[in-house]
């Protein structure tokens, strides 16, 4: 349940934090959540729930686009795959999520 | 151990941060900043449009006085109704950047020489040399002198100030999240527009239109193959049919004149090799019919411009409004005001102007150190600026350029002519000052035949055929620019630079300039074609005339009554090849049809039965084309060559001379030990084209009958080159039939507008959108009509109301 709670809590500020920040606040949001709420598992959860928030907001954009333009920027990237570019989109953002959370636990202690 | 966890931990997290920040630049490739570009809240995600994409019904602006409404219809094109002409033209500015910010942004500094400072060297330092080619052409040098007058007149002074402001008030307005894609690509930033800038992408429209020359080719030539044969090669004047004014020997005016020595002939070879002859295929329409000809009596205007076709569009649409003016048509981005358009009383248009607007100086040095040059007996100084060119990831490049009174010196020892010890001023009309944004002010407001003239008065470069049509039934051409008195012969070859008499003299009074208004045949057209014959006072010379569109134009329209807005529309998509006419039979004449193999005699009839019409489905298009295009280099293999810079004969002359001049001795082929006739050529290319052929069907996996728009493969290129930006595009047309359409040339605007009293009636079209984001429907929302010879009608508003359905949102523009 912790975990599930975290997970949520570094989405919501991960998001807030997208709306006023560049996009490297979602490592410290990451960081904020690890830091604030105790769980096993940190570097996952932070990793889940900057995925899951990429992913997510990549696909409803994707959902209402005119044009196919991922698609395109894929051919442009060489993964030549719109699935493919949104998977690269979530590894990437969850990466960075999942190192800002398990600093933000390591530093908490105990 | 706890500590240094925290550090490790950190340490990834921060490197892999600042990495994903970063752009880098993998085997050759740049990749953009991984981490902030797939970011879906700022990246590019960001620039993926919904259909139905808007903008907030307000917005603040600063340096508005008043509100201005824009209507934006369901092509996107903006009706900007301001209340005063200073936020008119900050409107038009702001709303120009919005759609097309990068692309206005990345030609000016592609005009500036300034590629380098975003995408690096490029492979052998291509991009670089490049850049240096830019500088050492004088491009700021010329957009500095325009720049200048436009500072120094009230008019294009508030114009041009005013535009940039608008649209620094749009970059402003921008965060990472907001730039264009282009920009998130290749990971930089938009800079302050200035309106030098302007200044800049006016003199890069110049470059394209008018710099082109071959003094430099034509020298060689002379040394190479003496003066009777480039006489013969390379006439001045191809009698091929009408010119664009014909009033032989009707020219009521008394010339200036200038002493009429003829300008000694050069004897040298110069070894600068690879120098551009501009394509002769590049050219442009219009025409204007008076209202005796048409159904609705009043006359009708159209304008196709053809340029090299990239995405985002060249052209942007707009109405611009105001108590004073009520204008549309197409903008340059990046330049106020409409350049193509009409109003409620007149109607304009454009084609390029073909004339010899370059001029090569040879100049002496003092000596090495090029402080001194030789003029009239004495050593005058040199100016000499360094150029300073960023590079990206690497150190700062800096290149001299030596600056004579005639012009910079482009080629030395150290950019291109490594081994040529002589060197060349060049010297170029639009280096000199201008105020073409008068032109398009004053002809935005024309009311009349008199307003027109007097627009175009303060019109230098690049030198166009003006084509006019006016709701009170008057119909004109005029041929203007700013045009040096020459001598016989002069501005054919180099000129000695060691005289200041060689340089011009005077110019041609702007009322000498060839025009025509209301002619009897009842109506005025131009296709490029030379401008008058030679009667016309001013000896008149130019890289190449168009030989082929003009006189199918002219024979439609003297053949037509009753003429409808359809019918014109028919006239700029028409695909007929009056070339083809004219040379495929006598080639069919030459072949052997005994000897022909089974896949030749294949071709042979599909050639035989062709109609000459370049439509998309024609296979004997496709035929003829692979046919020329071996037949051509082969005639003039001797022309070819590494070292030197040459230029090939037109095709017209190619024709007239296969036809009058059976025994030319360029027809033998020096690759071979045989003495070759032209009926040999001719048999050897066709073979050659049919393997062609057959060989294109077999990488194209195509069936057995061959599609002319498949085989011509016309392609619309983003200004990257990004491949996933492009499109391919079925259309028919050709570069010598009215539908001018190339692989990558063709028509970038078709423009009908037919001039009534209870207002105009315009349709139009171009081969993109009004967006330049290739996440918008509006990219290429004007495409497909464009590659089906449709066209979209416009919506001309007298107010925002007036827009009622057709109105596909509408914003306000409030001071701020």
């Amino acid at each position: 349940m912790k975990f599930i709670t975290k997970i949520i809590f570094i989405i919501l500020l991960a998001w807030v934090a997208e709306i006023y920040l560049p996009w490297w606040s979602i490592a410290a949001a990451a960081a904020v959540g690890g830091f604030l709420l105790k769980s096993k598992a940190n570097f996952l959860a932070g990793f889940l729930a900057i995925a899951v928030l990429w992913l997510v907001k990549a696909l409803l954009i994707d959902m209402s686009a005119a044009v196919p333009l991922a698609d395109k920027v894929s051919k442009v990237l060489l993964v030549n795959s719109k699935a493919l570019l949104m998977l690269v989109t979530a590894l990437l953002g969850g990466l960075v999520g999942g190192f800002g959370a398990l600093t933000g636990s390591l530093l908490r202690g105990k | 151990m706890k500590p240094l966890k925290i550090v490790l931990s950190l340490s990834i997290t921060l490197l892999l941060v600042w990495s994903l920040n970063k752009s880098w630049v993998v085997g050759g490739n740049r990749i953009p900043p991984l981490g902030k570009f797939l970011d879906p809240f700022h990246g590019f995600w960001q620039n993926m449009e919904p259909n139905d994409h808007k903008l907030p019904q307000q917005l603040n602006i600063p340096g508005l006085k008043e509100p201005v409404t824009l209507v934006f219809d369901s092509i996107l094109i903006p009706h900007v109704f301001a209340q005063n002409e200073e936020d008119l033209y900050l409107a038009q500015g702001y709303v120009t950047a919005m759609h097309r910010l990068w692309q206005m942004e990345f030609q000016t500094h592609a005009a500036a020489g300034r590629v380098s400072e975003l995408i690096g060297a490029g492979k052998d330092d291509a991009v670089l040399n490049y850049d240096k080619g830019q500088r050492r052409l004088g491009m700021v040098f010329a957009a500095e002198h325009a720049f200048k007058r436009m500072e120094g007149d009230p008019v294009a002074n508030m114009v041009a100030f005013k535009y940039a402001e608008g649209i620094n008030a749009y970059i402003q307005s921008l965060s990472y999240k907001d730039f264009p894609l282009e920009y998130k690509l290749m990971d930089y930033a938009p800079e302050e527009w200035t309106p030098l800038k302007s200044a800049l992408l006016l003199r890069s429209m110049a470059q394209t239109l008018n710099m082109g020359d071959k003094d430099v080719q034509m020298t060689n030539a002379l040394a190479l193959f003496g003066k009777e044969m480039v006489d013969l090669l390379y006439p001045d004047l191809e009698p091929m049919g009408a010119p664009i004014v014909d009033r032989t020997n009707r020219w009521d005016f008394e010339p200036v004149k200038i002493n009429d020595i003829p300008p000694a002939l050069p004897a040298e070879l110069i070894a600068i090799s690879n120098l551009t002859t501009p394509d002769p295929n590049i050219g442009s329409n219009n025409w204007a019919i008076s209202g005796s000809k048409t159904k609705t009596g009043t006359p009708i205007l159209c304008n196709d411009p053809h340029l090299n076709i990239t995405l985002p569009s060249i052209w942007y649409a707009i109405q611009l409004q105001t108590p004073t003016v009520n204008a549309m048509g197409v903008s340059l981005p990046g330049a106020p005001g409409v350049i193509i358009g009409f109003n409620d009383s007149i109607a304009w248009g454009v084609t390029n102007a073909q004339r010899d607007l370059v001029d090569w100086y040879k100049i002496t040095f003092e000596n090495s150190r090029k402080e001194k040059y030789e003029l009239d007996g004495e050593w005058k100084e040199t100016r000499k600026v360094v150029e300073k060119i960023t590079v990206r990831d690497q150190a700062v490049v800096y290149d001299t350029v030596v600056f004579t009174h005639w012009g910079p010196v482009p080629y030395d020892e150290s950019y291109r002519a490594e081994n040529n010890r002589m060197h060349y001023a060049f010297r170029w009309i639009a280096h000199d000052e201008s105020e073409e944004l008068l032109t398009f002010y004053k002809l935005n407001r024309a009311k009349n035949y008199n307003d027109y003239m007097k627009a175009l008065d303060h019109y230098s470069s690049p030198a166009q055929n003006f084509v006019f049509a006016s709701v009170t039934g008057d119909i004109a051409m005029r041929i203007q620019g700013k045009f040096p008195v020459r001598r016989k012969g002069e501005g054919k070859f180099v000129l000695d630079g060691s005289k200041s008499a060689s340089g011009p003299q005077a110019y041609i009074p702007f009322q000498h300039n060839v025009m025509d208004k209301n002619p009897e045949r009842g109506f005025v057209s131009s296709a490029n074609q030379y401008p008058a014959d030679a009667t016309y006072p001013y000896y008149i010379n130019a890289v190449s005339y168009e030989a082929y569109r003009n006189r199918r134009i002219n024979t439609i329209l003297r053949e037509s009554s009753a003429i409808t807005v359809t019918d014109m529309m028919n006239l700029q998509n028409d695909n007929y090849s009056i070339k083809a006419e004219e040379v495929l039979p006598f080639l069919l004449d030459h072949l052997d049809a005994a000897a022909l193999s089974d896949s030749e005699k294949y071709g042979h009839q599909v050639l035989k039965a062709w109609d000459y019409y370049y439509h998309a489905d024609a296979e004997g298009a496709a035929y003829f084309e692979a046919w020329w295009t071996n037949l051509f280099p082969m005639i003039w293999d001797e022309i070819r060559n590494d070292q030197l810079s040459l230029s090939y004969p037109t095709a017209w002359n190619t024709i007239n001379l296969m036809k009058t001049k059976p025994d030319l001795e360029f027809y033998d082929r020096k690759d071979t030990p045989e003495i070759e006739t032209l009926t040999d050529l001719i048999r050897q290319s066709f073979s050659m084209a049919v393997e062609d052929i057959m060989e294109w069907k077999e990488k194209n996996k195509a069936a057995d009958k061959i599609r002319w728009a498949d085989y011509k493969d016309t392609y619309i290129e983003h200004l990257t080159r990004t491949e996933a930006f492009g499109f391919h595009v079925q259309h028919g047309g050709h570069a010598n039939a009215v539908n001018a359409s190339s692989r990558k040339h063709g028509p970038s605007w078709r423009m009908v507008v037919s001039v009534e009293k209870d207002g105009p009636k315009a349709f139009a079209t171009y081969p993109g959108g009004q967006s330049g984001n290739p996440g918008s429907l509006h990219y290429s929302s004007m495409l497909e009509h464009w590659s089906n010879g449709k066209y979209f009608k416009l919506l001309f508003l007298q107010k925002p109301e007036d827009a009622g359905k057709q109105s596909f949102f509408s914003t306000t523009l409030n001071p701020k």
